[in-house]
């Protein structure tokens, strides 16, 4: 605790940079999902057509999600050493981090954003256009804000795991709460292992009820 | 002059690939009418209506509405001006009730504030409380969401209302009060209604005209439910309006001339069977000390149907007449209601007197 309380400074500006590492990417990551998911999904046929949907919209839904998929697979210690290499940045930029982890979040995001707006009922978007809805009108009143339910459990799960990985960068040399375990290593300092340990649990448990209380803001019409 | 129709099918086909859906399909629609689309599963009812907002686009042919191609302005417009009340009523469930009735107004680019004070007004005018209004659409039964899908569709604004089978998933309780209250709306706006369903019994209820369809979206036979009842076109129109023809008919026919006798008048001629009355209302029969539940009732001015299932359905054999505040007028004897069905007999063909 010693050690905790004469290097607050420092573990706060850890943090900060650790929140800010793990946020970046996720709402970057998203940006871009979301357009690739909705396009996967294709158009949504309506609550009382018999058509199968077209060999083409399954070809294209089964390409970006498996190629989303297999993005997921590269080790992320790879990808951040990598990273300096494609973007031409030096190895410690805080671009690496953000670059890498928005590929994870796209990643993952795009198949829960499919799996969200597969959740939006036909017979209400259908509704929508009887109502006379245009299609992108109809798209960001109607179909985003029902889709946010099942959107935000995959947001939940992206971030945490942002927050994990960030930490792998501190191997690399780039700084968040994960310095604070390699430099206790490198020094032997238990305590300040400790505080990187129970630093990052604690901020991943409190953005994650963050968000989930954000989502629950926005989704109250669901148990209303 | 005669009014214009509100609808007109002009040779309209439908297909899908190589099947025909609906083929060849003429047809005027009565402004400020309901004129009801009736007919099996699959024979294209839904598709004709849809075809009418372009939910679905025809294939072959002309639709107008109001005298104008329906094709003339961007789908979105068109929708916007012709109301449409789904099966699973379609609220939106993100949005408050006042709000979904709102909704197209919004879209037309009323202000918010506007919109929601006129769908609080549609609110009480389908039948239901000011204080829905802050609800999700979770919250509400069946039947209140089919109000609200209702309210919604007359928000628009429009003189045309299109409804696919708005009362299916309701219990019959409700939906013989939902029955009545658009039937009551329809008086009071003089909205163009088009109905589908494919319960004939509802057809009749609430149809000004019957348009009976057959497999292919052909069109059986388009007449008022007491032709159609009266003189089926073909075999299809007779074996769709069904076995209880002779009953449904007796619809139509009034009951006025059945006497009601009151009950001082009688000698109790039901023998043990004793009317029970509370607040002058009856309240089942009596007999040997037990209470049984009474038939249906037989209210005022209703038709011989009612009449006649009165009689049926009572327990002591003895119709129970009401007036439109439920007060016993009296009972009704099957002897009385039989002769009323066979003078009304009589009168269709013109024979005896
Ligand atoms: N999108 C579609 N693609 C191919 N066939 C279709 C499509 N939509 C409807 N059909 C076919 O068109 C026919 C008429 O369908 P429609 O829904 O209009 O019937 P309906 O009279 O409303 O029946 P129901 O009483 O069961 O609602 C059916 O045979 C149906 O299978
Ligand atoms: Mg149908």
């Amino acid at each position: 605790m010693n050690w905790l309380s004469s290097n607050l400074d420092y573990v706060a500006q850890l943090a900060a940079l650790h929140v800010l590492q793990a946020l970046i990417p996720l709402v970057a990551g998203t940006l871009i999902a979301l357009p690739l998911a909705r396009l996967a999904v294709g158009r949504r046929r309506d609550g009382r057509s018999t058509e199968l949907s077209t060999t083409a919209g399954k070809v294209r839904r089964a390409t970006v999600i498996n190629s989303a998929a297999l993005l997921y697979t590269i080790p992320s210690l790879a990808l951040f050493v990598l990273m300096p290499l494609i973007l031409g940045t030096s190895i410690t930029s805080l671009l690496n981090v953000y670059v890498a982890l928005s590929l994870y979040v796209l990643a993952m995001m795009v198949r829960s954003s499919v799996d969200a707006f597969e959740s939006v009922s036909p017979i209400t978007l259908e509704a929508a256009t009887a109502m006379g809805y245009t299609p992108v009108r109809r798209f960001w009143m109607v179909e985003l804000p029902l889709a946010i339910p099942v959107m935000v459990a995959g947001l939940r799960v992206a971030l945490v795991s942002n927050i994990s990985m960030v930490s792998v960068g501190a191997v690399i040399g780039i700084q968040s709460l994960g310095t604070l375990f390699t430099d206790g290593l490198r020094r032997n300092i238990p305590a300040e292992i400790i505080v990187g340990i129970v630093g990052t649990v604690l901020l991943a448990l409190v953005l994650d009820r963050v968000l989930a209380a954000l989502g629950a803001w926005n989704t109250r019409w669901r148990k209303a | 002059m005669p009014i214009p129709p509100a609808i007109e099918f002009k040779n309209v086909t439908k297909t899908y690939g190589e099947n025909t859906v609906v083929d060849d399909l003429s047809l005027s629609v009565p402004a400020g009418k309901i004129t009801v689309f009736v007919g099996p599963s699959g024979c294209g009812k839904t598709t004709s209506l849809r075809m009418i907002n372009r939910m679905v686009e025809h294939t072959r042919g002309e639709i107008l509405v109001d005298g104008q191609p329906n094709t003339g302005r961007p789908a979105h417009e068109l929708r916007r001006s012709i109301g449409y009340v789904l099966q699973q009523a379609g609220l939106m469930p993100h949005r408050t009730i006042v709000d979904n009735i709102a909704t197209v107004p919004v879209l037309k680019g009323v202000s918010t504030k506007e919109a929601r004070a006129q769908a609080l007004e549609l609110l009480e005018r389908v039948g239901l409380d000011r204080s829905f209004a802050k609800r999700y659409p979770a919250q509400l039964s069946g039947g209140q969401a089919q109000r609200v899908g209702v309210a919604r569709a007359l928000a628009s604004g429009s003189s045309i209302l299109l409804m696919d089978e708005p009362f299916s998933a309701v219990d019959p309780v409700v939906r013989s009060d939902l029955q009545n209250e658009l039937l009551r709306l329809q008086r009071e706006l003089g909205v163009t209604i088009i109905f589908v369903t494919h319960d004939i019994d509802e057809a009749i209820t609430l149809g000004d005209q019957l348009a009976v369809f057959a497999r292919g979206g052909r069109i059986a036979q388009f007449g008022t439910p007491e032709e159609i009842l009266r003189q089926p076109a073909d075999d299809f129109v007779a074996s769709f309006v069904g076995r209880d023809r002779g009953m449904r008919r007796l619809t139509f026919a009034s009951a006025s001339d059945v006497t009601i006798h009151p009950l001082q008048a009688l000698e109790t001629p039901w023998q043990n069977w004793q009317l029970k009355v509370e607040d002058g209302k009856p309240a089942g029969w009596l007999v040997d000390g037990r209470l049984i539940p009474g038939g249906s009732l037989y209210r005022e001015g209703a038709s011989l149907r009612d009449a006649l299932d009165s009689v049926l359905s009572s327990p002591s054999g003895w119709g129970v007449a009401v007036d439109n505040e439920g007060k016993l007028l009296g009972l009704l004897k099957s002897d009385d209601v039989l002769d009323a069905t066979e003078t009304e007999r009589q009168r269709r063909y013109g024979v005896g007197a």
